[in-house]
């Protein structure tokens, strides 16, 4: 691996890049759940789903869990507000191969999970026809007023799905533990052997929760794996606005994930073109001092020495030679491609006002693995 | 001159060039993957407009997000306005909020290379 510095965060980019292949994705979101936010990973998920299937009832499937967890999770978090930023929920969804994983994890009080435990188990002991039933009968008995305890949203859940509930909790302290639940929805393709289907989803549970203490150690705020394109840096952009309580730091980290999101769109390999996006991972962590984004995508190879090039071009010169640079940039208009600006590592290196960060990584698949990061100082 | 007006999409500005009213604004977001497409269609109405301009001019600019694809052809709007500016009383306003520092120093930056009334305003 080529690379000017290293810092456990950077490393951490092609480990989350190889988690999965191509035509799948993996969306984590990790922070507090407000409705806006909420609205927009419905969003992001939602194209991204229709995207790779067109099987609308499979979509709907998907939406509907999604709704029912984010609401699981927001109702949690009114329980403990105090204690969600030491200990933020997470969201993800993946797709992996012929199965869906739709992922919650929030904090719960202690003395909840005996209860919650029940439930589930109460729901995963029955078939579809008598989840029906006892569906009508939770309704029947009026017990809804009572914020959803009865448990409506996980019934659904389990019956939208047609499979069990998996669910974990992992003891923080003598008050809270993290609670896991998640689901499974197969396509059409998909295994329908029962034993399968268990192994899987528990490995994906443990998958999961492996990557939140990842996430939690590293402080990733946001972490999404999968294709890229306008629509989604458009959706990122907007979850980004109601992730962080620092506009000023927010809207200087919104005008560098343009030029860097961007940057991997154009450079990116469309793998998929049926898709319409290139595949790559983005995240951004926070640290003591900085906000630290990163994004990684494979490129051919012949490109890779380009972009080294011109990054070194870019980090040899100091702010103001560079802003002399881009002024003549800016003016030359020969420079005809649409796309290629030329201006785009100056704008990240002049915004972010520090060297920019990159490796290049050969993968066994004959394109190499690019990553690029830099970050902004947090002001408040 | 028959007034060009386009609505903002996700990725592409609001453009309302109204000689009739007087108006000439640029606002919203401006970060398309193709910006010289979109822009074109706007660098084309200039020129025309420079054939019988109003008497009196204001271009504003109240943007959100510039990539550098649209800065790029923005100043080649700029340029235009300043063309503009030498037949007529021409003048630019640039909208910046007071936390984005980086729409201050882009309107900085147009503002230097271009010799035309330009006014940087906090909002």
């Amino acid at each position: 691996m080529i690379t000017n510095q290293s810092n456990s965060l950077f490393d951490i980019g092609f480990d989350l890049f190889r988690r999965i292949s191509n035509e799948d994705f993996e969306y984590v979101y990790r922070g507090y759940f407000t409705h806006n936010i909420t609205k927009k990973i419905l969003f992001l998920a939602d194209t991204n789903i229709q995207k790779v299937t067109d099987q609308s009832t499979l979509q709907k499937r998907i939406y509907y869990i999604m709704v029912e967890g984010l609401q699981n999770i927001t109702r949690h978090q009114d329980e403990v507000k105090d204690h969600t930023d030491d200990y933020p929920g997470i969201f993800a969804i993946q797709k992996n191969g012929d199965q869906y994983f739709i992922t919650t994890g929030n904090l719960v009080l202690n003395d909840k999970i005996e209860a919650l435990s029940e439930k589930i188990n109460t729901i995963n002991s029955l078939e579809q026809e008598e989840l029906k039933k006892f569906h009508r009968e939770v309704l029947a008995s009026g017990s809804i007023s009572d914020k959803g305890g009865a448990g409506l949203g996980l019934i659904e859940m389990s019956r939208k799905s047609g499979n069990k509930l998996a669910f974990s909790f992992e003891t923080i302290n003598e008050e809270y533990s993290y609670f896991y639940l998640q689901t499974l929805i197969p396509t059409a393709k998909a295994s329908e052997n029962v034993a399968v289907v268990d192994h899987m989803q528990h490995s994906s549970l443990t998958s999961i929760k492996k990557l939140h203490q990842n996430l939690n150690t590293e402080n990733i705020l946001l972490y999404f794996n999968g294709f890229f394109n306008q629509e989604n840096l458009l959706s990122l952009l907007s979850i980004i606005k109601g992730r962080m309580n620092m506009p000023l730091t927010t809207i200087k980290v919104s005008n560098i994930m343009v030029e860097m999101l961007q940057n991997i769109i154009k450079h990116g390999v469309q793998a998929m073109p049926n898709i319409g996006g290139v595949p790559g991972v983005f995240f951004l962590g926070q640290t003591d001092n900085d906000i630290v984004l990163t994004s990684g995508n494979l490129i051919s190879p012949k490109d890779a020495h380009k972009l080294k090039v011109k990054l070194e071009f870019v980090n040899e010169m100091t702010v103001p030679e560079l802003s002399e640079y881009y002024d003549k940039v800016l003016l030359d208009f020969e420079l005809g491609d649409a796309k290629r600006t030329g201006l785009g590592f100056s704008d990240l290196r002049i915004k972010s006002d520090r060297k920019l960060r990159f490796a290049f990584h050969e993968t066994n698949l004959g394109y190499t693995f690019y990553l690029l990061q830099t970050a902004v100082t947090i002001k408040n | 001159m028959k007034a060009l007006i386009l609505n903002a999409s996700e990725d592409t500005p609001e453009i309302i060039f109204n000689p009739g009213e007087n108006v000439f604004k640029v606002s919203k977001i401006s970060v398309p993957e193709n910006a010289l497409e979109f822009y074109e269609t706007v660098l084309d109405w200039l020129k025309e407009y420079l054939q019988s301009p109003n008497k009196q001019n204001v271009f504003e600019f109240d943007l959100e997000y510039v990539n550098t694809a649209s800065s790029k052809q923005l100043i080649q709007v700029i340029l235009s306005i300043q063309k503009l500016s030498e037949v007529s009383d021409t003048s630019i306003k640039w909208y910046y909020e007071s936390i984005d520092e980086d729409m201050f120093a882009l309107g900085r930056r147009f503002q230097k290379l271009v010799n035309v009334n330009f006014e940087l305003i906090e909002v």
